[in-house]
């Protein structure tokens, strides 16, 4: 990015958070209301179905849900962020990567906000804080760039083909209810086919670096890390490769 | 689109084509892709510009004409780098502020007041948020907006709207102004001020590229005329030349 687009990137995106609360008295109330109640209505159902104690399951349930409906926001956001972008891609030789940064800056503006929740809610779950949880800002920069650089992947091709977003829903629906963050990985025997395909899901080891330091009360192994890592810089590589690739052709789909 | 390494010119184009996929939404799917990958089928294309090759000099004035459709606006995009031509070469002057004023109040925002447009609209023409805080006084009296800058631009009348977006594009003295039909907004007065505004820059050697349908205007401010018809360079010279041949052709001398 030039140094105009990320200029305007970076107002852009503060303009968008400044007028998500201007005109509203609750608005920055209903941001931490929102997943509060979306959060007590699942620990409370799934508590049920894992047969937990419902604090300790949230607890639990809260440490990978938060960072993955973040991730989650910031690819779907992302998706038509050039397409809606037309106003201006269209007008100005603007970079094409300000316009999903800005919708991730804005996205990860909020998902602080979601943490703000989750913390005054552990503060009444969570009987015993241990130093492992220093390590969660850094935990969440892979769930931030894997979002980003799926997020720029998904909006270049969304540009060309319009009809990939239930794709793309699909996908991400499918990669949730795959991952151990609704449920444990312990629920099944060491040698099931579920088994297998939690050890070979990405979103275990990103979870796990979230899951490890708030539930159970570790350090996340270098396993973690390295997965976690690996899978957002190829992502981020992907993503910017793509939209730097196809940049010269989204005018003339806009 | 590569740089121009100094010399006079700021805008080179060796035979630039650009086309357009005359697509209907529907064809912007994977389905259809996929469709179009078996039968092998193409798509439709329609040619804006045609093996364009012209030079832009550092403080020319230079004026686009051309009938509708003829590719003036295409051309200006070219130029702003907003348009990546499929075929030919552009060379720009990048040691050159080049700001596009293809239309008032690009990047405004209805809730965000005038104050703040203004930084986020001279962020995405180049000029940082100190540039434009310095030049805000003047902004302000040329828009006459005193006493409604730090109110809501919904808030404003399109006259309004058209001067802060206008004062915000030419107050900054840009190197290069590329201009599209922006002078038909707001009323008589504004428009006076518009040109004279406009006259001050050339004079101060503003490098302009301006694309009207006002032939009058062009001729009394351009020293060029470059005549488009149906994305081919009809003609390119004095403006007076030009503009004597393009009346001619179109049987309005």
């Amino acid at each position: 990015m030039d140094k105009a687009s990320r200029r305007f990137t970076w107002l852009y995106a503060k303009s968008q958070l400044k007028l998500k609360y201007r005109y509203t008295a609750l608005g920055f109330l209903w941001n931490l209301l929102e997943p509060g109640l979306f959060l007590g209505v699942l620990s409370f159902v799934f508590s049920v179905v894992n047969r937990m104690r419902i604090a300790d399951y949230a607890v639990f349930l809260f440490s990978a849900l938060v960072p993955w409906r973040y991730f989650e926001k910031v690819v779907t956001t992302c998706m038509d962020s050039i397409v809606q972008g037309d106003w201006l891609l269209k007008k100005l030789p603007v970079s094409p990567f300000a316009l999903p940064v800005t919708r991730w800056i804005v996205a990860s503006a909020e998902f602080g906000f979601s943490f703000l929740v989750v913390f005054v809610l552990f503060a009444v779950l969570k009987t015993q804080w241990t130093i492992h949880c220093l390590v969660l800002p850094l935990s969440a920069i892979p769930w931030s760039l894997l979002g980003l650089g799926l997020g720029l992947v998904c909006a270049a091709l969304f540009t060309f083909f319009r009809d990939i977003r239930p794709v793309v829903q699909m996908g991400l629906m499918f990669a949730f209810f795959t991952a151990p963050i609704l449920f444990k990985p312990d629920l099944f025997s060491g040698h099931s086919i579920q088994r297998a395909m939690i050890a070979w899901h990405p979103v275990t080891y990103l979870a796990a670096l979230f899951q490890k330091p708030l539930y159970e009360g570790t350090w996340p192994s270098v396993l973690d890390w390295s997965v976690s890592f690996g899978v957002a810089a190829a992502s981020l590589l992907a993503g910017f490769l793509l939209v730097r690739k196809s940049r010269g052709q989204f005018y003339f789909y806009l | 689109m590569s740089t121009l390494n100094g010399g006079g010119d700021v805008f080179r184009l060796e035979g630039v084509s650009v086309s357009f996929r005359r697509n209907a939404i529907e064809e912007r799917s994977l389905k259809h892709a996929l469709a179009a990958l078996v039968k092998d089928r193409g798509p439709s294309l329609y040619r804006a510009l045609q093996d364009v090759t012209l030079t832009v000099r550092r403080g020319e004035h230079v004026g686009v004409i051309g009938r509708n459709g003829a590719g003036k606006s295409t051309l200006l995009r070219v130029l702003a780098r907003v348009i990546t031509p499929q075929e030919g070469r552009v060379y720009v002057d990048r040691s050159c502020h080049v700001v596009p004023l293809l239309e008032l109040g690009i990047g405004f925002q209805a809730d965000l007041s005038g104050v703040e447009n203004a930084h986020i609209a001279g962020a995405l023409m180049g000029y940082s948020y100190a540039d434009i805080d310095s030049k805000m006084e003047a902004i302000v009296d040329f828009a006459e907006l005193d006493g409604f800058i730090h109110e809501p631009v919904k808030n404003y009348s399109s006259g309004m709207y058209a001067r802060l977006a206008f004062a915000l594009a030419t107050d900054v003295e840009p190197e290069v102004l590329l201009v599209d039909e922006v002078f038909g907004v707001g009323d008589e007065f504004f428009m006076e001020k518009c040109v004279e505004r406009m006259r001050r820059l050339m004079s101060g050697g503003t490098t302009t590229v301006f694309v009207s349908h006002n032939l009058d205007f062009l001729v009394g401010q351009c020293d060029r005329l470059i005549w488009l018809d149906e994305g081919r360079v009809v003609s390119d010279g004095p403006a007076p030349v030009v503009a004597k041949a393009y009346r001619a052709a179109r049987g309005t001398s």
